[in-house]
């Protein structure tokens, strides 16, 4: 691909320089070291699935995906979930259940920021709606999804402290938002090349560019939260990039030693990182393994992409 | 609005179907871009006025793209250096570029936003003339003056506009071209035959969209005049480019249609408004490209 890997750590590195503290310098050499392997491991199994998956598979993978951000932004909103009905399955089996602390409405206090929450919230249900729409009968339905322990350990991981609660404050919001937001577009990024309906690629392509939108509204609010909150979007960012195995494919917010900002997440060629199903999985699952998942979805995806 | 909008909808479908019957599907006869390990066919003929007829390549659509990134990268770099792409990054005989002038910049914030942005459709030309290597079109003659001026009038902002006077007005310069480069690509997307191209185009694709995105938030923020003006924009290249538009609020940060998915156009569509032309018909030149575009694809059909 068009990737120019010197050039991205380099940019890493900026990071690192400027913005990240040095346990996180320490446990990003560390996972330098399996990350090949692991890298390896996700394009076997990339190349393995190509020759069976169909654009069913593909959009349910998405709706799994959607699901969790719907849920994530409509708790954060109203305090309570999607309607039944909006999680079961095109078969009629019930969704599963979601796992979040009592009463996880947002303390809103910016109506500039609380209304563009509503407008991502109405975004992801929107999404929800059409992939369910499109599937028909072959929608999955929601899988178990967790809200809670899946922040904490997500925090213990990125060296955050053992415990994150992204419904405690607007900027936890924000800092909760972006952990879903960024890898959804390099999600949509990845599946689109795999659609072979352009109808279908079409709408993906139409979703990932709503997904860019929503990331970079919630980057342009971390830069302006100030040093602090910059600084734990690179831990995480770091850490996305440590669990899908590339060590180098994922830019917090800050600034670059030029003197740019690093709102866009993007590569050398300023085009937006692409990573494949499993790596999706695997920053999901917390590395968690394939099929038996783990943090946002503790009992993995439904559909055959999981 | 929700008339409005299924309205909008149709007008795009009829006009993309249109320009699909006009150049024919393309997938057979398709070459993909160098980089991608094929060879390809272009031309490098100026604004001609004559709508392309046969079969379309990702190499004309990686051309097209690459006039819309010549176009945004001499408005980011003139805006943050005061110089715009240099000799060896425009082709052997390029057009030249009226207008432009660096951004005085008092808030350190939008300075950083701004540069980030320069760089990237700074990388994005360099990537598009290696990718398409002896088949890129050199810079067309690009405005940048008297093009904002003209869209200023007609958008009914005042008789001008000179986005490089202040950073506020900068924001709103940026405004007009960071949602059409999204929809040019999302409507390019499908249209290409090498899935190793998709790639690269999706991922310069949602670049564009986080730019659109910033953009939009730091307008929303900032509120009016600057929120009217881009408003008033946006109402402009949806009537010269088929609708397409989301009107800028706080609690509409993000362009797309009632299905939360980011709208599309057709070349045509796109072409009628960085032209800064909305009489529907053949237009091959005018607004940011004085010259029109070099390439192919230079001229609307419909």
């Amino acid at each position: 691909m068009g990737k120019n890997i010197e050039r991205d750590m380099e940019k890493d590195m900026e990071n690192n320089e400027t913005n990240i503290p040095e346990q996180h310098s320490s446990s990003r050499r560390n996972a330098i070291l399996f990350g090949g392997a692991a890298l390896a491991g996700a394009l076997l199994a990339r190349n393995a699935s190509a020759q069976t998956v169909t654009d069913t598979d593909i959009l349910n993978f998405a709706l799994n995906l959607e699901y969790l951000e719907a849920q994530f932004y409509t708790y954060a909103t109203t305090g309570a979930g999607l309607p039944a009905s909006s999680t079961t399955s095109g078969g009629g089996t019930a969704g599963g259940t979601v796992t979040i602390k009592a009463n996880a409405m947002v303390p809103f206090s910016t109506p500039f920021l609380q209304q563009f929450a509503m407008e991502v919230a109405q975004d992801e249900q929107n999404h929800v709606a059409f992939l369910r729409g499109a599937l028909g009968t072959s929608a999955v339905a929601q899988p178990n999804i967790d809200l809670l322990n899946s922040f904490n350990a997500l925090a213990m991981a990125a060296g955050l402290g053992s415990s994150f609660d992204p419904f405690a404050s607007e900027t936890n919001f924000l800092l909760g938002a972006f952990i879903f937001e960024d890898v959804g577009v390099t999600a949509y990024q990845g599946a689109a090349g795999l659609l072979s309906s352009k109808t279908y690629l079409d709408k993906a392509v139409g979703i990932h560019g709503v997904e860019a939108y929503h990331a970079a509204s919630i980057r342009t609010r971390i830069y302006q939260a100030g040093a602090t909150a910059q600084g734990i979007s690179q831990a995480i960012a770091a850490t996305r990039a440590k669990l899908d195995g590339t060590n180098n494919d994922d830019i917090g917010v800050g600034t670059s030693s030029s003197g740019a900002a690093t709102i866009v997440d993007n590569d050398a060629n300023a085009m937006t990182y692409a990573r494949t199903t499993s790596q999706v999985l695997s920053i999901v699952y917390g590395g968690g393994a394939a099929g038996t998942g783990g943090a946002f979805y503790p009992n993995a995806m439904n559909g055959t992409i999981k | 609005m929700d008339n409005d909008h299924i309205r909008r909808v149709f007008a795009n479908k009829v006009s993309r179907r249109k320009f699909l019957a006009g150049v024919g599907a393309g997938a057979g006869t398709a070459t993909a871009l160098a980089i991608a390990g094929c060879g390809g066919s272009s031309s490098n003929s100026s604004g001609s006025g004559t709508p392309p007829s046969t079969g379309i390549t990702d190499t004309d659509i990686f051309n097209f793209a690459l006039n819309l990134e010549y176009l945004e990268a001499e408005f980011y770099l003139r805006a943050t250096t005061g110089s715009g792409l240099s000799s060896s990054d425009v082709g052997s005989n390029p057009g030249g570029v009226t207008g432009g002038s660096a951004v005085s910049f008092t808030n350190p914030a939008l300075a950083a936003y701004a540069a980030e942005i320069a760089a990237d459709e700074l990388a994005h030309v360099r990537f598009l003339r290696k990718a398409l290597a002896g088949l890129a079109v050199d810079e067309p003659a690009i405005d940048l003056s008297n093009s904002f001026n003209a869209a200023a009038m007609a958008a009914g902002i005042g008789s001008t506009f000179n986005p490089f006077a202040d950073q506020y007005s900068f924001l709103v310069g940026a405004f007009v071209f960071e949602d059409v480069g999204v929809t040019a690509y999302h409507g390019a997307a499908s249209l290409l035959s090498s899935a190793a191209n998709l790639g690269y185009a999706a991922g310069i694709y949602a670049t564009e969209a986080y730019h659109a995105g910033e953009i939009r938030t730091l307008i929303a923020q900032l509120g009016d005049p600057y929120l009217t003006y881009a408003n008033k924009i946006s109402a402009l290249r949806a009537a010269a480019g088929g609708g397409a538009e989301t009107t800028l609020s706080s609690s509409t940060i993000v362009a797309s249609d009632s299905n939360s998915i980011a709208y599309d156009r057709t070349t045509d569509q796109v072409l009628h408004i960085v032209y800064l032309n909305a009489t529907a018909g053949v237009v091959s030149k005018g607004g940011f490209f004085p010259n029109g575009l070099n390439g192919t694809i230079t001229a609307s059909t419909t």
